[in-house]
Parts: C-alpha cells; structure tokens; sequence
C-alpha cells in the first residue's frame, strides 16, 4: 500500500532536524528534515531518485511543492531549500530546528541516472532550481556511483554571489579533480574569481563536447529559454538535452489538473522532460 | 436480463429501496433539478426531458470535501469518509459516461484516490435513457449516445406506463427480483424508441482531425477569436460532467484540509508563486479547456473528454456554445501526420 496506510493526500510526519538560511539576503532558506516513522523513512528512500519533489505542508497554510536538495547517501534525513515567495513558503522559513512539519513524496519521475550511465554529465543551473542538480550532483560524488558516469561538467550561476546555494560545499568542488565547474554571477562583484555573465553565455563560452554526453538544465524559465538553443547549437541533440519543469501545483498526484503541459502531468510525468519529448508537447508553459 | 417495470410499481420500488440504501433521484429544487436524497414524502419522478443543472459527478467528488484533518500534535489524518450504500436513480447516459471516464483520473494505478474509488464502490447506478432529445445536447457527435450504456448498472427506457429494465451488472441484478421479463413486443418498442431517439440527435459538428486541428493550431489566432467574447466565470467547467480539477486550501477554524472544485477558466488557476503564468488570458484558458476536452483526453485514453450533455452550451451567461466553436475549429489548417 503506498504512503503507508495514509491516503496519497495525508501528508506523513517529519521534523526539522536543521534549518539555516541559504542566502546572504535570508530570501532562501534550507530545511533538512528527519522521518519520525521507520516506515516511512523505508519507504521514502525505497523511491527516492534525484530530481524528485516533494510536498511540504504546514497544517493551516497549505503546501509548496520544493525539489528535493540531498542524495540519499547524505544521511536519514531530506533537505529542501525554499525561497520566500508566498504564505507556504514564508511559514516555512519561520520553522526552526524540532518543529513539526508534513511532508508527501517523493513525487514525480526524477532524473533518468539509469539511462545515463557511461555518459559525461554536463549540469547547467540557475538561482534557486539548483537544489535538484545539487542533490543529482551529490548522488554522483558518492563513490559507488561515480564510476557510472564520465566527466562532470558544472556550471552554477546566481544573481549575486549571496544567492548561490550550498556555498561551502561548492567552494570545496572546485578541489576535485573528477569535476569542472563553472560559477557564475550576473554582474561584477569584488573579490569574485569566477565567470561574470549570464548562463547561456558562460554556457557558450565554456563550450561542454556533446559527445558521449547529456546535459541537464535547471533554472528560471528566461535562462532555460536561451540555454536550451545554446545546447543545441554546440550539437547536443533534443534526446540528451533535460530539463526539469515547475508549474502551480496542488495535489501531486496528476488528478487536480493545473500542471498539465498537453496530455501530460508535470507532477506525475514529469518533472523531467528531454527537449525531444518537449517538442511534442505544446508550449504552454 | 431485460425485465418490466410498471411506473405505478415504481414509488413502492424506491421506497423498499431505502431500507438498505440513500436512493439518489433528481427532484425539483426552485428553477431547476438537483440528485437529491429520496426523504419519505416524496417518490415523484421528474418527467422532463432535460438533465439535472449539477451533474452527478458531484456525488462522487463532491464540491468540497475534507481530505486531511490536522491533529494537535502537528501530524495528519485521512479525513473520516463514512458512506453508506447508494443507490443513484435516473442519471442520464451522459452523465454515467462522464463518471466512467473519470475513474480513469482517479483510479489510475500509481495514484487511486481512495475517497473517489470508496463512492464508487458503494454506489449503483440507475440510469435513464433519453427518449426525447435535449436542446443542447450532443451526445451522438461525441460517440456516445442517448442511450449509452457505459458507466451504469441499469438501464432504463421509458416505454410510457412502464419502463424496460435492462440489467447490466450483477449488482444491478439484485435491486430488481420481483419483475417480469419483458415481453417481445416491448422489446420491439423500446429498440424502436432508441433508435428513434439516437437518429433525433443531430451531428453538432465533425470529430473527424479535430484533435490534429486543435493540437497543431496552438498559436493560432482562433483561440482569440473564439474567447473573446467569453467572461471567464467558469461555468461550463463548472457544471462539466467530465471536469474534475480541483483546488487544496486549509480550513483552518475546521483544522482539514479540503478540496473542492476549481476551473482552469480562472486566472488564479496556473498563477505561479512567481507571478509566471503560463495561462494569462481568457484566450489561453479557452485553449486549455477545449484542447483538454477534444485533443488531451485523446492522447490519454483515446476518448474525447465531452459526452455532449450540452449543460455549457445551456448555461453560458453570454452564449458561447461548444459546438459552434469547434465547427470553426474545422476549418482551421492542419496536416496529416505520418508519424506511424
């Protein structure tokens, strides 16, 4: 029986284990989250694949639909890093470490790692919507993975230097030698050594091979919009091109109907998508 | 099995009903008629050619229902659904289409939704056919038809003092013991009434490349021109029959949460936390609703979405008619594919 006895809406109970802000500007906020069942922790991690979500609930507020930001090798715990937006996502930021707190997933297709194997791994993200390719990012570091896949090409860029995520652990990436990575800032900052400019341009400018490779992007649609054709233009074909897609979301189950993109969900079919199979679907997004 | 039932045999009939069962029928509420529980003084019929304004849908996924109750302790419980048998009395073939079709929404294998499969477990439906044709239904254009008998355990047409019983399910079998086979030549009548009734449908508009139409005709200016002179109140999703989106809020006086009925015709819809949203317009929210109906439930399960109950043609403020649209639909541009 899914979702341990519960109905697919009942969230389970979780709690917060750790919760710090993200962001110099305190707009993003982390949450790791522990299981307070066996069960369910089992039956999480049983399902669990990067580039999942997951619902987040706050009795009295609702639910946000967040990506799942830790690999499963992390620990017994799920983190999540939110952005302020609306009601959800502001009670969020005001929960601390102990609180209770519902949680319903993981849900959606995630990344195809399978289908992956032996290719290089070229990760573009931007602002917020790294969190999944951090945790696909991660899942891939862990060495019983790492020898599935190829060279790791990274390229991160934020608005500011304050917005990038998972900082410290990203500056340490820049040591490895199984990974390049590329990080970027809209404009120019003091005591800034990476790359200057907008995704698709750095994207560009570091020019990744398409060979024996797949790419994965996540970001704001704008810089999706203008990376997607920049990929296709240093010869990556529609099939090795992915990309993880946000609508308004309320059930997760693809029953209430709002996140459909043609005949699909993009809660229950998605998030994942390769470019080959957007282009069957219609643009409304 | 097809029996007889008399029609002055029938109040006596919904009335031992209700010792095992809530019987359903529709009955007078001011303007219009609603499926209402049968209480004791009343065992009328509605003798009237057109449908109740509410579909039936609703009594398997009611306008508003506790999904989650919230407990002190900041954990979740399924909210109590406590149901007892039901029988659904003289809903229309349309309707029990519809309701069919919907269980291919909620009870696909990966997600069944337990509050939609425990009604239809505990409900038989009743239906009745339509003898006489409605004003603005279509149902015969859509591939269904007057008569249809998907999604129902009984079918019943109305032979004037009585009605022909056609059992279709075995749980259908056990609401009606005491009743004599129908004779040949109330057979013969009824198939005649059938007939007669299907062939007074008229073909509201072709089906034939309508999904290609629509699909490959996404940016056209169609969409513009057929919404524009729409209000965006929502009501022909409202009263759809095949519509089922539906909005999660907390109640936080009742600590649940509930669901309850949404339509992709308002803006707040698809507005994105962001601001983004991917359906700004009545144009695009139009799209949505008929590219869903005639081009993505095709894709989904190979049926057209609409079983032509014709209730947003009926109760269209400003008199935007579905069937009008999608005949200028035909004439849109379109290629065929090759693809297989």
């Amino acid at each position: 029986m899914p979702n341990n006895n519960r109905s697919p809406y009942t969230p389970m109970p979780m709690r917060v284990l750790r919760a710090y802000y993200e962001s110099t500007d305190r707009s993003l906020k982390t949450l790791e989250l522990s299981f307070e069942n066996f069960e369910d922790r089992k039956a999480f991690f049983a399902k669990f694949n990067p580039g999942q979500f997951c619902l987040l609930s706050v009795a009295g507020k609702g639910e946000s639909a967040l990506g799942v930001a830790s690999a499963a090798w992390e620990g017994d715990f799920v983190r999540f890093t939110a952005q302020k937006m609306g009601t959800v996502t502001k009670a969020l930021h005001e929960l601390k470490s102990g609180d209770p707190i519902g949680m319903r997933g993981p849900l959606g297709n995630g990344f195809p790692l399978d289908d992956w194997k032996g290719k290089n791994l070229v990760i573009i993200g931007g602002g917020c919507a790294f969190s999944t390719l951090y945790a696909l990012t991660k899942h891939v570091h862990h060495p019983d993975n790492r020898e599935d896949y190829g060279k790791i090409t990274l390229v991160y860029g934020t608005r500011t230097s304050g917005l990038c995520m998972y900082k410290h652990d990203i500056a340490s990436w820049h040591e490895r030698e199984d990974m390049e990575i590329h990080q970027a800032i809209d404009v120019p900052e003091e005591n800034w050594l990476h790359h200057v400019g907008y995704v698709p341009d750095v994207v560009k400018e570091v020019a990744p091979s398409p060979e024996n490779a797949v790419a994965v992007v996540c970001g704001p649609p704008i810089m999706t919009k203008f990376t997607l054709p920049a990929l296709l233009e240093l010869g990556f074909l529609p099939e090795t091109i992915f990309t993880s897609l946000e609508k308004r979301m309320k059930c997760g189950l693809g029953k209430c109907g709002r996140c459909n993109l043609g005949h699909k969900y993009i809660c229950k079919d998605g998030p994942v998508f390769s470019l080959a199979e957007l282009n069957t679907l219609p643009p409304d997004l | 099995m097809k029996l007889i039932l008399p029609k002055n045999d029938l109040p006596d009939q919904l009335r031992s009903w209700r010792k095992e069962f809530t019987v359903y029928l529709p009955q007078k509420l001011e303007r219009f008629s609603h499926f209402m529980p049968l209480d004791d003084a009343n065992a009328r019929i509605l003798e009237q050619p057109h449908n109740t304004r509410i579909p039936p849908k609703a009594l398997f996924l009611p306008m508003t229902e506790a999904l989650v109750k919230f407990t002190r302790f900041g954990t979740y419980e399924d909210a109590n659904m406590e149901i007892s048998p039901r029988i659904v009395f003289g809903m229309r073939p349309c309707d029990a289409q519809a309701v069919q079709l919907l269980d291919t929404v909620f009870e696909q294998e990966q997600y069944t939704d337990p509050f939609w499969v425990k009604r239809q477990e505990k409900t038989i439906k009743i239906g009745l056919g339509c003898h006489v044709p409605c004003a603005n239904g279509f149902c015969t254009t859509v591939g269904y038809g007057p008569f249809n008998k998907d999604g129902l355990d009984v079918l019943l047409t109305d032979l004037g003092d009585s009605f022909l019983v056609e059992v279709l399910s075995e749980s259908g079998k056990t609401l009606f013991e005491n009743l004599h086979e129908a004779s040949e030549e109330l057979l013969n009548q009824a198939k005649e009434i059938q007939n007669k009734a299907h062939d007074a449908m008229p073909i509201a508009f072709e089906t034939e490349n309508l999904k290609e139409k629509i699909d490959q005709n996404f940016k056209s200016d169609y969409w513009d021109e057929v919404s524009r002179s729409c209000l965006g109140c929502g009501v022909c999703t409202f009263l759809c029959p095949t519509c089922f989106c539906f909005d999660i809020v907390d109640e936080v006086q009742r600590q649940e949460r509930v669901r309850n009925w949404d339509t992709c015709m308002f803006r707040i819809y698809s507005l994105e936390a962001s601001g983004h949203n991917p359906r700004p317009s009545r144009v695009e929210r139009t799209r949505q609703r008929l590219s869903h109906k005639y081009a993505y439930w095709l894709d989904q399960i190979g049926l057209i979405g609409c079983t032509g109950c014709g209730r947003c043609v009926s109760y269209c403020p400003v008199g935007l008619d579905i069937r009008a649209m999608l005949r200028q639909a035909q004439s849109l541009p379109f290629e065929v594919s090759h693809a297989e």
